[in-house]
């Protein structure tokens, strides 16, 4: 799958100058509100006409078409179940409208656990229920590609610690294209395989979420306090105080309780401020996760911080330090540290299930 | 019917009754129509479109009823051709009392729809849409359903002002026992006797009862449609 | 705001100031206007004048109305406000007298109403325009006239009724009816519409307009009253198609 997606718009306060190639997966539309990430999903989906579009899927052109006949699913930050229809009708409001049979009802209603719902009207659900039925309901219209625009972001904490599950199986299960538009980053790095950062209209960096999460120099763009790289971890045992050990390619890492069998395959993003450097291999130390490698590249931003890239086995994680530090510890492409990790530092919305492919 | 309703009272009940069902029923999808295009449409002629709805209402009925019999009477420039072509013809006809009822009611009618369609969220026409519907499936599986409440009200109210209309009725339609006497021309006829008064009092009374049950039953529908809307 | 109240004042207190207010049926308004310029100019005594349908001055009357004379169209309702001693029974005249006549939209040759006449052949599938027959004086007239001359039913199914004759006037106007029964007086008014003949006094009740004192007239009015007896005033009701009665 690509979709590629010319976009040029002068809106009355800014200009919106858009072109993105993306890959298949879960792309993210990551930046600040205002910076024009609604508007591009709105002009894929057809609810908004460009001054100049083109927008190519898969080798077919959708600029010209009004929005119903993109066979886009758009899931929108506030539902917008229809209040007049029940679950069910709701959900099946696509395939009903294009006179076509509904198909997969069934593990739709069981990948987004709403068999529950059904009979209910909108009403009377909860806000995360309400999401996942929007969600449905976009799925069940069998689009080409899957929009959302912040499903999250009205919802609680511990309503998206819900639905984030769901996402992550929609991404992992089906081969759906999503374009996924978010300011949040612990979010973008739990469920992206692709980012595209857009800042005032543009795109400032597009790549694979790895790549562009442990990037010291696209990583600022993503807000300092929040950098912070995504680790690929598989579950090897819960041990009795508590803590779970998982493999990484770089060694052992131990984490608090982390949700799962044995075997299965987890994303950890961990926070740049979070890792402590260090030339030796430290002794007498309470944090647990010691993990060598080296030193890639690094990153000075206009503040007295630094940010480190570090290779770990075969990923990549990001450290924050002062640029003092980075004096004193002589930090350079090519030299071996030790990246040092407090286990409680990763909180458990930090953690999600991996991405199979993308 | 009742033994102290005349026959005659009796028939311009009935015939009233008929006149403003079809007034209303008949005008509902004109009147959708317009009102969507007042509330949504971005044309040219938006103005005059919304004037020449309202006119009705800010004219004396007697010149609605007489520009009514000038264009819609057998001499008039639409009524000569409808009797030309098809033989058809509202004047001095129960349907040119319906015809003069529906437009003394249009500007009713079409507020309340228009305010009913301005409360609905445009965005659920958006998600309706980037869900396969066209824009007359979305308007007709979202936006109708969700304007139903104000698609009763504004019929009840057409429906009432199409009881009581008088003056451009007997201007267009006269006044004929059977075809075109309806209750308030009947009323009317009456206190232009002495000692009519106690007959037409009556008439009055049969005209509340009517508005009240016509204001009850739309009342019990209202509230079960608002129910279904509210999604609970 | 106090000069709106003062307007207000002015203009609600404005008839009762006057020195006659005249309740008139409509018809005799084009006759009455003039006379009352007249009237005003020779003797310098402002002249109200209320026009109307008769039933709603008489109804208007008996509420308590501040008119000083009534000119009714019909007989039926100044014996109603007699009744309920609303008018003063010595003052009460039978002022004036009406043809009834069949009028036609454009031109249509005269013919002569009797019991031979052809009314339904005349009109031609086309509508006979007529006052509310039940209620209003002109309707109750024609009505009463076809009927003794035999040539109710042929053309009962033909009648739109209006509620003024000036309404059923304005119907062979426009064409909408061929023909219509109106008052002699309401013909000079009528455009576009041809005399086709008169009827017989004897074929109806003759149309009288009666006029009286109410009740509560003051001072002048009975000077006005008489005024309209005077020669100069008969020749513009004359003038309007209207008889002088002796």
């Amino acid at each position: 799958m690509t979709l590629e997606i010319h976009l040029r718009h002068d809106f009355p306060d800014f200009r919106l100058e858009i072109d993105l190639v993306l890959p298949g997966g879960l792309t993210c539309l990551f930046g600040r509100s205002g910076s024009g990430k609604t508007s591009i999903v709105n002009a894929v989906a057809g609810l908004l006409r460009p001054d100049e579009a083109r927008i190519v899927l898969d080798g077919s052109v959708l600029n010209d078409l009004p929005p119903h006949r993109r066979e886009v699913g758009y899931v929108f930050q506030d539902a917008r179940l229809f209040p007049h229809m029940t679950v069910a009708e709701n959900l099946t409001y696509g395939p009903r409208v294009r006179r076509r049979r509904v198909e997969g009802m069934a593990r739709v209603v069981e990948l987004l656990g709403i068999g529950g719902l059904l009979s209910r009207r909108p009403g009377t659900l909860s806000g995360g229920e309400k999401q996942r039925v929007a969600i449905g309901r976009a799925l069940l219209a069998a689009p080409r590609i899957l929009l959302m625009d912040e499903p999250l972001a009205a919802l609680d904490e511990a309503r998206k610690a819900e639905i984030l599950p769901y996402i992550e199986a929609l991404r992992d299960e089906t081969r759906l294209p999503i374009l996924y538009v978010s300011h949040a980053l612990p979010e973008v790095a739990r469920l992206a395989t692709s980012i595209a950062v857009i800042e005032a209209g543009r795109v400032a960096a597009m790549g694979p979420a790895a790549e562009i999460l442990s990037d010291p120099v696209t990583a600022p763009l993503l807000g300092l306090r929040d950098a912070g790289a995504v680790l690929t971890a598989r579950i090897a045992s819960h041990e009795d105080d508590g803590l779970t050990r998982l493999e990484t390619s770089a060694g052992p890492l131990w984490l608090p309780h982390v949700a799962g069998e044995p075997g299965r395959v987890v994303r950890v993003r961990i926070a740049a401020q979070d890792v402590i450097l260090s030339r030796d291999r430290p002794v007498g130390l309470s944090a647990l996760n010691i993990l060598p490698g080296a030193v890639v590249a690094l990153h000075e931003g206009q503040g007295p911080g630094v940010i480190v890239r570090l290779s770990l086995g075969s990923e990549f994680l990001l450290a924050r330090v002062t640029r003092r530090s980075a004096l004193a510890l002589g930090l350079a492409p090519g030299v071996a540290v030790h990246a040092v990790l407090k286990s409680v530092a990763v909180a458990q919305a930090d953690i999600g299930a991996a991405a199979s492919s993308g | 019917m009742p033994d102290w309703l005349s026959p005659e009272a009796a028939t311009a009940l009935m015939l009233s009754l008929r006149v403003s069902l079809v007034a209303t029923l008949a005008s509902l999808p004109v009147g959708i129509l317009v009102a969507y295009a007042l509330a949504r449409g971005r044309f040219v002629g938006h103005g005059l479109l919304n004037g020449l709805v309202h006119l009705p209402l800010i004219l004396p009925p007697v010149v609605t009823g007489y520009l009514l019999l000038l264009t819609f009477g057998r001499q008039g420039w639409i009524g000569a051709s409808l009797w030309d072509w098809f033989g058809f013809t509202f004047a001095f006809r129960w349907t040119g009392a319906a015809l003069a009822a529906a437009v003394m009611a249009f500007p009713l009618l079409v507020r309340a729809i228009r305010l009913a369609i301005e409360a609905v969220d445009p965005r659920l026409e958006e998600a309706a849409s980037t869900l396969g519907a066209s824009r007359l499936v979305v308007f007709l599986t979202v936006t109708l359903p969700l304007i139903l409440p104000g698609i009763i009200a504004g019929a009840v109210l057409a429906f009432a002002k199409a009881m009581g209309e008088f003056g451009a009725t007997i201007t267009f339609v006269a006044n004929i026992p059977g075809e075109t006497q309806t209750l308030p021309t009947a009323i009317y006829a009456f206190l232009q006797v002495p000692g009519g008064d106690g007959a037409a009092l009556r008439l009055v009374a049969v005209s509340v009862v009517v508005a009240m049950v016509a204001l009850a039953v739309s009342e019990g529908l209202s509230r079960r449609v608002a129910r279904r809307i509210a999604g609970k | 705001m106090r000069a709106i109240l003062a307007a207000a004042f002015v203009v609600m207190a404005q008839p009762v100031l006057a020195d006659v207010t005249v309740f008139a049926a409509a018809s005799l308004k084009t006759a009455l206007d003039e006379i009352a310029a007249d009237y005003t100019k020779a003797t310098g005594t402002p002249v109200v004048l209320s026009y109307g349908g008769t039933p709603a001055l008489a109804r208007q009357i008996a509420e308590g109305a501040p008119a000083d004379i009534f000119l009714s169209a019909s007989v039926q309702w100044m014996d109603d406000l007699a009744k309920r001693d609303l008018i003063r029974p010595e003052s009460r005249r039978d002022l004036l007298g009406n043809r009834l006549i069949l009028v036609a939209h454009g031109t249509v040759a005269p013919v002569t109403i009797d019991r031979n006449l052809d009314l339904a052949g005349l009109l031609a599938g086309g509508k006979l325009a007529m006052a509310l027959i039940d209620s209003v004086p002109a309707g109750q007239y024609g009505k009463q006239a076809l009927e003794s001359l035999g040539l109710w039913q042929g053309v009962a199914a033909s009648v739109v009724q209006s509620d003024t004759v000036r309404t059923a006037l304005k119907l062979v106007e426009i064409g909408e009816a061929p023909f219509g029964i109106v008052y002699a007086s309401d013909a000079v008014a009528g455009q576009g519409v041809a005399v086709v003949g008169t009827f017989p006094e004897v074929s109806h009740a003759p149309v009288v307009y009666p006029a009286a004192l109410t009740v509560t007239s003051g001072a002048d009015a009975q000077d006005f009253l008489d005024y309209l007896e005077t020669p100069g005033a008969e020749a513009v009701f004359v003038a309007q198609g209207f008889q002088v009665l002796p």
